[in-house]
């Protein structure tokens, strides 16, 4: 069996070597507490300020202080809405968020609906765009917050983000975008868009699992959602793992180095991948927008047959990928966002996602493009519902 | 348990299964279970001898375990008599694979259920067709039920993204739209609107399309997506339509689709 074939970047990515690297010695000689008044400590509170700093520098962000790790990019999430909602509920008890977005902005949704917030959830276009007209129409003085995705970890659509943030501004609504997938591909300057909570994960720009960061504009309040002894300007309590977080702001500053050679490269691969797809495979599809899409997404749909049996399938080839079909899920619920997008159930069970990264390569292509043909031809062979008339 | 957590044996009947395909003849009895829209669609084809399976061939839509415990399900049953055959249950397949997931256990181990189909239809002698391409959506009980629901809403929306009558498709561009049946003026429309915009759902109560002979064979050819025996319940929006409720007829559930217009043509 030759070397798997990894293509599901989205759902997890390897720590990059060099990262790994630069973590070491903080779990061994460089240990320490930045919260302990000794000399241990005062090198650990050293390390935490410059950490913060490099990963300011990473999304433009003023202020180091704008910066407050959390456990990862869910945390931040809660954090930012449940937090912010709760802190500003004198203001209003309307909240915003989009169809679109990732799962666990729609449960935090409804668990603000159980705390006595409105919250209404704007639908995107058939690529899974949100316009910004319509997410306009849906605010009422009583909303005091908008939470929209930069862009979908499912099938890649870019958000008019800037154009959201510029509409919100001076309105008093605070703006929380979720950009854990767009991070290391597309350009983030907090000081560019207005926006006033962003969501990082450390994984996602390869660096250690277990971290996320909130970014939080000067001047904008929040009530922490757990509480103990203080930490990280007492919006969230626990000591702070400081090998974690020298591995992401490390990661960070290899991510801004990079951009601008890695982006090109992946968007090659993804755009190879998908004309490939569309012109050999008969009744295939690309889920979500044709050009604003994230440089390392291919989203595919497939008439007749089932995205698990797909995947399946390529697992037996080596070949790693994602589906959005409800059989292989735990509810056996469709992807939310593909039902968003107008698609019916049963398309939305032939879907096959590919996510692109740092360690893929040409060849990747090569070996998806030798078999998937083939393993489209054979279940749509054994599928009583593709047939020609 | 991962949903994909599969026992070897389920794996192997996966990559390699047995008996799929179809069968033809006057001895060939269809039984045919599930809905697509649940993922599954399943379809058993027995031929029939001496009151024995003498053979037997399956199709299915479906995931990992639906074409596993359809192979499996064709090996256990083929040279037992009709009889032999019924006793064969779900469970006693799943067995056979070594188990299943537990939430595979029912949404994707039809497989027993469409043979005994098969067999029911045997003997009370009714003959099943196999589906045709423009047929797939509207597998179901056969129910027919006339097109003339009233959409309690619908007025709230008027100009807000529901149509009572298109004067330009230019209007509809780009729009995701759901059509009512309302008869070939209503279908002609749906295929007129392929021209301007990639997604028309036209949506009907029968499970055929109750249209004239050409116009029906124009809509199953066009990119129009046809559902069958499917009932406007209410749309949804705030200030314009944002997504209908649909009551699929045949599975007696109901779902959401998100549109940007709904025509529904004035009789």
């Amino acid at each position: 069996m030759p070397d798997e074939v990894y293509l599901d970047y989205q759902s997890a990515k390897p720590v990059d070597p060099r990262v790994i690297e630069a973590m070491l010695p903080y779990f061994g000689e460089r240990f320490g507490n930045a919260a302990s008044l000794h000399a241990v400590g005062d090198r650990a509170t050293a390390t935490l300020d410059a950490s913060r700093a490099r990963l300011a520098a990473f999304i433009g962000a003023d202020d180091p202080d704008e910066v407050v790790f959390t456990s990862g990019a869910t945390e931040s999430n809660n954090l930012a809405l449940i937090g912010y909602a709760n802190r500003n509920r004198r203001s209003g008890g309307h909240v915003v968020i989009s169809e679109v977005d990732h799962i666990s902005i729609l449960n935090i949704g409804k668990y603000l609906e159980k705390a006595d917030f409105r919250v209404g959830k704007v639908p995107p276009d058939q690529f899974g765009r949100i316009s910004p007209a319509k997410l306009r129409s849906r605010i009422t003085d009583d909303t005091i917050l908008v939470s929209v995705g930069w862009a979908s970890n499912e099938i890649g659509t870019i958000q008019p983000i800037a154009e959201i943030a510029e509409m919100l501004k001076g309105t008093g609504v605070a703006l929380h975008v979720d950009a854990v997938a767009a991070e290391g591909q597309l350009s983030i300057d907090m000081r560019a868009v207005p926006i006033d909570l962003l969501t990082l994960s450390s994984n996602d720009i390869y660096g250690p699992p277990g971290l996320g960061a909130l970014y939080i504009r000067k001047g904008v309040k929040l009530s922490p959602i757990a509480v103990g002894g203080g930490q990280e300007r007492g919006l969230r309590s626990g000591t702070e793992p400081l090998p974690l977080i020298v591995g992401m702001s490390e990661a960070a500053d290899i991510a801004a180095a990079e951009m601008r050679t890695e982006v090109p490269r992946i968007t090659a691969l993804r755009d190879r991948l998908i004309e490939a797809v569309l012109s050999t495979i008969p009744d295939s599809h690309l889920n979500g927008h044709p050009s604003e899409r994230l440089p390392n997404n291919a989203h595919f749909r497939f008439e007749g047959i089932e995205g698990e049996s797909l995947l399946l399938s390529m697992r037996d080839e080596g070949i790693a990928v994602s589906t959005g079909s409800a059989c292989s899920s735990k509810t056996l619920e469709p992807s939310h966002t593909l039902i968003s997008c107008g698609l019916l159930h049963e398309e939305a069970h032939g879907s096959l996602e590919f996510t692109f990264g740092r360690f893929s390569k040409d060849s990747d292509i090569d070996r998806v493009m030798a078999v998937l043909p083939g393993i489209v031809l054979r279940l749509r062979r054994m599928s009583p519902l593709y047939k020609t008339d | 348990m991962k949903s994909t957590q599969y026992s070897e044996k389920t794996l192997e009947h996966f990559r390699n299964p047995r008996n799929v395909g179809t069968l033809e003849g006057d001895d060939v009895a269809i039984g045919r279970v599930g809905n697509p829209v649940c993922g599954d669609l399943m379809e058993m084809y027995i031929r029939i001898a001496e009151d024995r399976i003498a053979d037997i061939r399956f199709q299915t839509f479906g995931c990992g375990s639906a074409v596993a415990t359809s192979s499996m399900t064709t090996e256990l049953v083929k040279g037992m008599t009709l009889d032999e055959a019924l006793g064969v249950t779900r469970a006693n397949v799943a067995d056979a694979l070594d188990g299943l997931p537990p939430v595979k256990m029912h949404c994707s181990n039809l497989a027993a259920d469409a043979l005994h189909d098969a067999i029911k239809n045997w003997r009370s002698g009714t003959k099943l067709e196999p589906l045709t391409a423009g047929e797939v959506a509207g597998v179901g009980s056969g129910c027919a039920v006339p097109a003339a629901t009233v959409i309690a809403n619908a007025d709230d929306y008027l100009g807000h993204g529901l149509f009572k009558h298109v004067d330009h498709i230019s209007e509809l561009a780009e729009k995701r739209t759901l059509v009512l049946d309302r008869g070939p003026a209503s279908a002609r429309l749906a295929l007129a609107l392929t021209k301007v915009t990639p997604r028309v759902v036209f949506l009907t109560e029968l499970d055929t399309l109750g249209l004239p002979e050409e116009l029906s064979r124009e809509i199953k050819r066009s990119d129009v997506k046809v559902l069958y025996q499917a009932r406007l319940l209410s749309i949804l929006g705030e200030g314009e339509v944002e997504k209908v409720r649909i009551h699929d007829l045949d599975e007696d559930n109901q779902y959401e689709l998100f549109v940007d217009a709904v025509v529904l043509l004035e009789p």
